[in-house]
């Protein structure tokens, strides 16, 4: 008799009365783990404070100096919460990082650059904020506002560039692309940008949501729930970890 | 009558158990519960044959069996069809043991064997496993000469039970650097088990995600120079079709796993896993087993993917 009968046997056992005796196991299973869940809500809700008032000795200072490009990769839907996207981009300054790139699938946060960036200078500390392939030497914070049209398709386009400077001429030598030559496509039609060092994902997926490819080989990847549930302490937290990390790039 | 109610009472509860409405907003390292107990397998389901050592599963389990064999809590309809594995932790595995890090690739290996063998018992349709990145060659000779050896032996080795198993094989990556005893060894063996259907095993072994976007580039450049293409026709789906997940009806993983907790795609699939599920794992490759690769599956059916639409 194999295990599942042995279980179904005892089961009967207990519970006489068949599939009631069952279902109300299961409740008081489903219970029990709601509990534990709603445990570890109130503990990480609790955690999230002490960082937050930085009561927690070993937040108080963060080294930020690792974290030269962050990328946020946003839901489209959730995306939509201008004033929740306007919220973290402030904490992201009190923490003290430059350079940002945000990004969401269909171009929502590329349509409200115009919005967000005027909000953001009207704050003190946004005075300095440039936009737009910004030179990344700039005193103030830098935000890149880009979708999926600046990754595959912009992937494609290079393509075509490379095939058209070496393949298109009646030059008979006809080389092998390197990762050099895509780099070089892409600087070319604009879309050169550095490879971020951490991403951090709102949303209910884990996943990058199509965040050009080409710049993520070695970008460490952080899912933070949806934006709805941010909070300050899980941002830090998140920025705290990646800087404790070691890479060693495949070495 | 009694056991399939019972069993459909559970599969209706059971996803419910794992994460109210209230928590799913959480990130998911907060929410990690051990997972629950695998079912017994009925007597004459999938079964592994007497050499558990080798790893040899057998064929010819009927429909039936093999949905009573899949564990309690995971439902059919959402099982991943590509699963992908960045195999990490080998060498720490091996330090933290006082051990050479050479027993840590070889525990490597047996954590593979297991997991081709859960992939094929709950059929999964693609396993694609990250061996030995284009970074990797600037490990020490000593080293980079065992890894290849030890592809060698391994391939060598389990052939014959991949052919019986119905398991096919495709190596991606840039072949030609690897030794030419093991290039002979992997044309033979793509030969050997290119009908097989049951479980595609795609092994990328000197593979570069950045060169794969390069090389699928090259080959529409040269498409286009013979005709086959027009260079107003090339496109994102273009470019995908010419990528070496090309060689399968799943080319993007729906599922990526990677172990001993690194948080990164570290140069493997970049363009292909646009949508996949991230799942880190903390565990060290070699210690990777079917609780592991269960607790992956819990957590990926709870998730709700979207491929970059909303939601209907």
């Amino acid at each position: 008799m194999g295990l599942g009968d042995e279980v179904q046997k005892a089961f009967c056992s207990m519970f006489p009365s068949g599939n009631c005796g069952v279902h109300l196991f299961w409740r008081i299973m489903h219970l029990i783990l709601s509990i534990w869940y709603f445990f570890l809500w109130l503990v990480d809700m609790f955690e999230s404070f002490l960082i937050s008032s930085g009561l927690l000795k070993r937040y108080k200072t963060l080294d930020i100096s690792k974290v030269q490009y962050l990328a946020i990769v946003i839901d489209s839907e959730e995306a939509l919460q201008t004033l929740k996207v306007l919220n973290l981009l402030v904490w992201l300054a009190a923490i003290g990082l430059k350079n940002v790139c945000l990004y969401d699938n269909e171009g929502v946060l590329k349509r409200s650059e115009q919005a967000i960036t005027e909000i953001l200078k009207s704050e003190k500390r946004f005075k300095e904020i440039t936009t737009s392939n910004p030179p990344l030497d700039e005193k103030g914070m830098s935000l890149e506002f880009i979708s999926f049209s600046d990754g595959k398709e912009a992937v494609a386009r290079a393509a075509n560039f490379l095939f058209k400077k070496h393949y298109s001429s009646e030059n008979k030598e006809k080389p092998n692309f390197t990762e050099s030559d895509m780099a070089g496509a892409l600087r070319e039609i604009g879309y050169e940008r550095p490879d971020p060092d951490l991403m951090l994902v709102y949303g209910p997926a884990r996943c990058h949501l199509g965040f050009p490819a080409w710049r993520i080989r070695f970008t460490e990847i952080m899912h933070m729930g949806t934006l709805k549930s941010m909070k300050f302490g899980f941002l830090v937290k998140a920025i705290r970890s990646f800087t404790m990390v070691h890479q060693n790039y495949g070495t | 009558m009694r056991s399939l109610q019972l069993q459909a009472l559970q599969l209706s509860l059971t996803p419910s158990l794992f994460k109210p409405k209230l928590l799913s907003h959480l990130p998911y390292s907060t929410l990690r519960l051990p997972s629950p107990p695998v079912a017994s397998l009925p007597r004459n389901a999938i079964s592994i044959s007497q050499s558990q050592q080798t790893g040899v599963v057998q064929n010819g389990a009927p429909e039936e069996e093999y949905l009573a064999s899949l564990p309690e809590g995971l439902l059919r309809e959402l099982m991943p069809n590509h699963v992908a594995v960045i195999m990490d932790g080998n060498r720490r595995w091996a330090r933290m043991r006082g051990l050479p890090i050479w027993s840590g690739y070889e525990a490597g290996v047996r954590a593979l064997r297991r997991l081709v063998e859960l992939c094929c018992k709950w059929e999964i349709r693609v396993l694609t496993v990250f061996a030995f990145s284009s970074n990797n060659w600037f490990r020490p000779k000593v080293e980079t000469d065992f890894l290849m050896g030890l592809f060698e032996r391994g391939l060598r080795d389990e052939l014959e039970n991949f052919t019986k198993a119905g398991i096919r094989i495709s190596v991606i990556g840039d072949s030609t650097k690897l030794p030419k005893p093991l290039q002979v060894l992997i044309t033979e063996a793509l030969e050997v088990t290119k009908n097989n259907s049951r479980l595609h095993l795609i092994v990328a072994v000197n593979y570069s995600g950045q060169k794969d976007i390069v090389q699928a580039c090259q080959s529409i450049s040269l498409k286009v120079k013979d005709g086959v293409v027009k260079p107003e026709d090339i496109d994102e789906f273009l470019i995908e079709d010419e990528l070496e997940t090309n060689c399968t009806d799943f080319p993007c993983p729906d599922l990526l796993i990677r172990t001993s907790g690194e948080l990164r795609i570290s140069n493997f699939f970049l363009w292909q896993l646009a949508y996949t599920e991230l799942y880190f794992e903390h565990t060290h490759w070699p210690d990777f087993g079917e609780d592991e690769f269960l607790e992956a599956l819990h957590s990926f059916q709870q998730r709700q993917r979207r491929y970059g639409g909303q939601n209907s």
